[in-house]
């Protein structure tokens, strides 16, 4: 009996979590105006009516998405390996300064940004909203703690003989960074460098504050899109991104594992 | 060990510079900001004081907001906890063979973009969507009820993003208690539902909390979610912050508002830390 309830409970908490999703693509082949349950006639003409604005919104966040997850590699992988190494004083301190961002929520970071935009052109009259520029700074600041904190954590399981093995044989220091240190640390630097691409490609509220015209995310150009009114072609967009999302869930399944990606070790 | 601090200072440089450009600064000129009147549309006066503060803690339309909020807050970790325990019973104590691609199909949502799965909703709640045609053709009600662009909207579009962290969470603090202890209770005579209440509940009491201030946080913050699924008519904390940014333009007040938050999530992070919660990412 409790078995019964307990499998009926799971199915419907499994069937809540896939409905919007499966949806997303069942009601992009709606004929009969896409809201409409049951569907009636099946079309591929939201398809064809996609606004091109969409596959340009898609370049700019792979631009971004790309740019924002390399800087962040390149800049947090010495910064971790200080935190994790270094025994100056105020370590702590400049290890929760690192992660602060992640405590921030995105629309308080990205309406922040927006009014430090208004004043940075104030000042030097340099425009940074709006531009792709401005979109990787946004992003910058959650694609940064992602990093160090996926270093530091693959870091806690380091061996640092192995440096001193390295070094013995007659390695020189970049020589032991870039064959030793790197290679072992790698893990939490694809990981880190995953999750913040991802974040990118999915964010809103700092895409929307720092971006505009030209330079306006896919997320933020359909979130936009239905604040003015919500057509079929927005569905057929959508189930186009579930499409590409379940073939990079798959691989990213295979090669670092959801879970792991989604909860980080303490 | 001087040398050596200077040293690894040089490599914590490029880290703290790029985010004292690209998150200190701005967040210092919001707090900053939020001490201003506005004096006309996007326009800021030069006299600082405390007065939007006060304005927020004492008009009844600011502390409405508030209310709205929190409400919106419990009411999500509470249907979180609900429908999560179960699924997180499940998972960590099965070993069928389907429990690693059920767990996949928990975390898989977080892959899909918050807009579309959003998005996803309008087919199931709008009024000719279905689970109102499901009702009406039941009979079971004789005009469709609104279950998207407002309240309610907002707290299914949020259950269905935060539960994912939840059932990760309580799966992990039901795995750390030891079965034999629901053995015994049930070995003693003890039925399902007095071992659930007697054994499990009091003893995952401790991570649960920690999991439900991790959900309640990230329903605060999140912005997306309350938009789309509340139809822009939804007035809560994120919102309204939204609205003064992007069409009322009163950033003084917006300003205030936004450092309020702030502070509040910021507070509610580190209580959740320091009760153990494992860190999960918010999207």
């Amino acid at each position: 009996m409790g078995n019964v309830v307990l499998r009926a409970v799971l199915i419907g908490a499994f069937l809540f979590l896939l409905a919007p999703i499966a949806m997303v693509v069942v009601s992009s082949f709606n004929g009969v105006g896409v809201f409409a349950f049951p569907p009636q006639q099946f079309t591929t003409r939201w398809y064809r009516e996609i606004d091109p604005g969409y596959y340009s919104a898609l370049y700019v966040s792979l631009v971004v998405a790309t740019v924002t997850s390399i800087i962040a590699t390149i800049v947090s992988v010495p910064a971790a390996l200080a935190l994790a190494r270094g025994g100056f004083p105020g370590r702590n301190l400049l290890s929760s300064l690192c992660l602060s961002p992640l405590m921030v929520p995105a629309l308080v970071t990205g309406v922040a940004l927006f009014q430090f935009s208004l004043l940075f052109w104030d000042v030097f009259k340099v425009t940074l909203g709006g531009t792709i520029t401005g979109l990787v700074i946004g992003h910058l600041t959650f694609a940064i703690p992602f990093g160090v904190r996926a270093v530091l954590a693959s870091h806690t399981r380091y061996d640092l003989s192995i440096e001193e093995a390295a070094e013995s044989l007659g390695a020189r220091p970049l020589q032991t960074f870039f064959q030793v240190t790197l290679p072992i640390l790698k893990p939490g630097i694809v990981s880190g460098a995953v999750f913040s691409f991802l974040i990118s490609l999915d964010e809103v509220p700092i895409a929307l504050f720092m971006g505009g015209g030209s330079a306006t995310t896919l997320p933020v150009k359909i979130f936009t899109a239905i604040e003015i009114s919500f057509g079929g072609d927005i569905l057929a967009v959508s189930s186009i991104i579930v499409a590409i999302s379940v073939v990079a869930m798959l691989i990213l399944d295979r090669f670092v594992g959801l879970e792991r990606l989604f909860m980080s070790k303490q | 060990m001087g040398g050596d601090g200077k040293k690894w200072g040089v490599f914590l440089l490029p880290a703290l510079a790029t985010l004292s450009f690209v998150f200190i600064a701005p967040i210092c000129i919001l707090i900053v900001l939020s001490f201003y009147q506005m004096t006309g549309p996007a326009v800021v006066g030069d006299e600082a004081s405390l007065s939007n503060y006060v304005q927020f803690f004492s008009d009844p339309f600011y502390l409405r907001i508030l209310w709205n909020t929190f409400t919106l807050g419990g009411l999500v970790v509470l249907f979180c906890l609900i429908i999560g325990y179960p699924v997180s019973y499940f998972l960590a104590r099965s070993n069928s063979r389907w429990r690693g691609f059920l767990l996949f199909l928990v975390v898989s949502p977080l892959l899909v973009s918050a807009v579309v799965r959003n998005i996803g909703w309008f087919p199931i709640l709008s009024n000719s969507g279905l689970v109102n045609w499901l009702l009406l053709e039941s009979s079971i009600i004789s005009k469709p009820i609104p279950l998207i662009s407002n309240f309610t909207g907002v707290i299914i579009g949020l259950v269905h993003a935060l539960l994912p962290f939840m059932i990760l969470t309580l799966t992990t603090v039901i795995q750390r208690i030891e079965p034999e202890l629901e053995d015994a209770a049930a070995s003693l005579g003890a039925g399902p539902v007095t071992v659930f209440t007697q054994v499990l509940l009091p003893l995952s009491i401790p991570g649960a909390i920690g999991g439900s201030l991790l959900v309640f946080t990230m329903a605060i913050a999140a912005f997306t979610t309350p938009v789309i699924m509340g139809g822009n008519r939804v007035l809560v904390m994120a919102t309204y912050i939204g609205q003064q940014f992007r069409t009322v333009l009163d950033y003084a007040i917006g300003a205030t508002a936004a450092a309020i938050l702030l502070i509040l999530v910021g507070l509610l992070t580190v209580v959740a830390s320091k009760l153990g919660a494992r860190k999960v990412e918010a999207m």
